[in-house]
């Protein structure tokens, strides 16, 4: 009898390892389920160019619309998994509604980060995760609208860029002294904030929104150092939450999201996970990494779905992303928590440099600010988790793939 | 009319490298892989970024911006979130000089 694989969460992660599936010969019945009526779309231009009205839908789909049946694909969208029985071997949705899997992967991403403010329930007040919470805010876009963005993370950032550049005044709050500030640390924040300010954001650190006020519908935000902001609309960015509700009572071990190994499974014999939701054990990090990317969505998506087919090919890929805001292409490889050295390849004034997250000698990570050839050829150095010259990083003339080859010989 | 125009010298892309050059209308790349040539629109499909500022892999071509990869000899997509191919022309060498089809 053939096989049945399930996969919640019709995703990048999800979408792709359904596509992984089918290209790697599996000839059993694959259904694809999201809680999403759209088939799987990437959610990149979501805060840039689609938010800006400059990119379609259609563009964003991450296959033609009838990949999925072509390919012999059952989808579900718009149907919500609420819950997994691992003894059972079935999922089932919110109606009571069963599906019966072989094996099962679990790339229902994130949803956004609720903090209990007053008034986060006021119309105008919007997060962004979703297709349709893009359109609720390109809704509001008009130029000489004044918008509050909480928080000056990626999507913060984005969010506040994209706003600008559409014409709308912007007012950002961030708890943090200098954007992404925890992240990248300071030096790289204040480039960050220095871009915004060229292009007329105004920006508030070290304060917190206190509440969103309004009759009925948001105008004005107050913070909790007093100041009271006049705004036509609100837009929340204080990032994501794993989605691990439905796996409850399964035994699947829950930490910072669904704890898997080096393959992508879980502790359960069958589940697996993937995308946003995974907290995967990284072997070149030696630990457990959640990364929210596009490109760990889009690989570990694959990678789970070829261990599914019982490959045992560790994913090991050095995440990366990219980040664009007005002219500025920021790229993020690699993965660090703490740094003893920050060393600077480029210049911060310009806008042009690489700047490498170094401890006890060894770059952990680097971002780059429009110098993208460089971090690409960082992250071999990176994989190779070697001892590195700061001198020889910083130095413009020392050709990186050299400095790459050197480390990957070790 | 397509006909060849004279883009550089032989010796003017190393082995490895990537270059751009403007020719009539168009900006185009030329990767020298092993001493091949191969010639296709520099700019990314996916955002606009200038290819040959990327980096060259044997033959695929690395965008610099958002990692799309391309394969120079054919202009396909071989990995996103670039979606459509590159354009490609035709190269030959006359004497020292790298001329394309364009």
């Amino acid at each position: 009898m053939s096989e049945t694989f399930v996969i919640v969460g019709a995703s990048l992660a999800g979408g792709g390892a359904a596509a992984t599936l089918r290209q790697e010969g599996f000839d059993g019945r694959v259904i694809l389920i999201g809680a999403e009526p759209q088939p799987p779309y990437e959610r990149p231009p979501l805060s840039k160019d689609y938010l800006r009205g400059e990119s379609s839908f259609e563009e964003a789909l991450f296959q033609p619309s009838n990949f999925y049946e072509e390919n012999g694909i059952e989808t579900r969208f718009g149907a919500r998994v609420t819950r997994v029985d691992a003894t059972g071997n079935v999922v089932e949705f919110g109606d009571g509604e069963q599906v019966a899997y072989d094996r099962l992967l679990i790339a229902t991403g994130g949803r956004n980060r609720r903090l209990s403010i007053p008034g986060l329930d006021l119309e105008g007040v919007y997060g962004l995760r979703t297709v349709a919470d893009c359109e609720r805010i390109r809704a509001e876009i008009a130029p000489g609208r004044k918008a509050v963005v909480v928080g000056m993370g990626f999507i913060g950032s984005e969010v506040a860029g994209s706003l600008r550049q559409s014409g709308v005044e912007v007012v950002i709050v961030d708890r943090n002294e200098a954007p992404l500030r925890r992240v990248l640390g300071e030096e790289v924040g204040r480039v960050i904030e220095g871009i915004h300010r060229d292009n007329g954001v105004s920006m508030i650190f070290e304060d917190t929104v206190a509440a969103f006020e309004g009759a009925g519908r948001v105008e004005r935000v107050t913070t909790q150092g007093g100041r009271r902001i006049e705004c036509d609309f609100a837009v929340v960015g204080l990032g994501i939450e794993p989605v691990t509700g439905l796996l409850a009572g399964t035994g699947v071990e829950i930490d910072n999201g669904i704890v898997v190994d080096e393959f992508c499974r879980t502790g359960v014999e069958g589940i697996y996970a993937a995308g946003d939701v995974a907290n995967h054990y990284h072997p070149v990090f030696e630990r457990r990494i959640r990364v929210e990317h596009w490109q760990n969505a889009l690989k570990q998506g694959h990678a789970a779905a070829r261990n599914m087919l019982d490959k045992d090919e560790p994913y090991d890929e050095i995440p990366w992303f990219w980040s664009d805001q007005y002219d500025l292409n920021l790229q993020y490889a690699g993965f660090h928590t703490e740094w003893d050295e920050l060393v600077v390849r480029g210049s911060m004034g310009e806008r042009n440099f690489v700047a490498f997250y170094r401890k006890d000698g060894r770059v952990l990570a680097a971002v780059a600010a429009n110098r993208g050839r460089d971090l690409r050829r960082s992250m071999r150095l990176i994989k190779a988790q070697c001892p590195v010259d700061a001198a020889k990083l910083r130095d413009l003339d020392v050709d990186m793939r050299l400095l790459a080859d050197a480390a990957s010989s070790h | 009319m397509a006909e060849f125009v004279t883009v550089a010298g032989v010796d003017d892309i190393e082995e490895g490298e990537l270059r751009a050059f403007d020719v009539r209308d168009a900006r185009i790349a030329v990767a020298n892989v092993a001493g091949a040539f191969h010639a296709f629109d520099d700019t990314c499909t996916h955002r606009q970024c200038s290819l040959a500022a990327g980096d060259l892999e044997d033959t695929t071509v690395i965008c610099p911006c958002h990692g799309s990869e391309f394969d120079v000899t054919s202009g396909a997509v071989l990995q996103g979130p670039a979606r459509e191919a590159v354009e490609t022309y035709e190269t030959r060498l006359e004497e020292d000089s790298l001329e394309i089809k364009v």
